[in-house]
């Protein structure tokens, strides 16, 4: 999970390593995915949320589509 | 009375956000246990993955967000610093900690330095784009490279 300067980079960052592309997107997605994503961290009984939660959070920050499944 | 796991677990946290990940040590001073007891609860707060520790070994590598190592990812914030596993972690840290932070990184690609900025609920300073290699469903098969 990388920030690059730009969709260029990551495709001739990948002819260079051999890493495959999976997801490029914006920085405001990934913002707004974080702010949800670790909100419950300080809580006293904390437990990883269940599944169906997690792939809510996602969907919320417009991450949709078959890389974003989590049921793979 | 025992200390309970989460009792620990808030601990690992609030110290993180305090700018520094707890050894067995410091968990073991803090409530009154013997190091193994700490390191027991980290134990078993990995298997609950609450928690990564670093690989055979008792100390908290991960509380996710934060690392406990240095990485490419820092996050500063009022001569504070801390460090995240990732873009997404140095982000998830900004939000956790609030108020202004700077996230100065570089483009793994060409070394470019990009500085995120976040201001309590907004992101005010966005450069570049976010790539994910992993997709979320194998994130935990190696934890270190998503």
């Amino acid at each position: 999970m990388q920030l690059f300067r730009s969709e260029e980079d990551v495709v001739d960052w990948s002819e260079t390593t051999g890493i495959p592309i999976g997801a490029v997107f914006p920085p405001e997605q990934l913002w707004e995915l974080a702010k949800r994503w670790y909100d419950d961290r300080f809580d006293f009984d904390w437990k990883r949320r269940p599944v169906d939660a997690r792939q809510a959070l996602l969907h919320q920050a417009g991450l949709t589509g078959e890389f974003w499944s989590l049921e793979g | 009375m025992t200390t309970s796991d989460p009792e620990i677990r808030l601990f690992v946290y609030e110290s993180a956000r305090a700018g520094h990940i707890p050894a067995p040590l410091d968990v073991a001073r803090h409530f009154s246990l013997t190091p193994q007891q700490a390191a027991d609860s980290f134990q078993r707060l990995q298997m609950a993955d609450a928690l990564v520790l670093l690989p055979d070994s008792p100390y908290i590598w991960m509380a996710e967000p934060f690392s406990a190592v240095a990485t490419d990812y820092p996050v500063d914030s009022r001569g504070s610093r801390w460090h995240g596993n990732c873009i997404w972690d140095a982000l998830a840290i900004a939000a956790l900690v609030g108020s202004h932070c700077t996230i100065p990184v570089s483009c793994p690609h060409t070394g470019t330095a990009l500085t995120l900025e976040t201001e309590t609920e907004t992101l005010v300073a966005a450069p570049g784009v976010v790539h994910f290699a992993v997709p979320p469903a194998r994130w935990w098969d190696s934890i270190g490279f998503t």
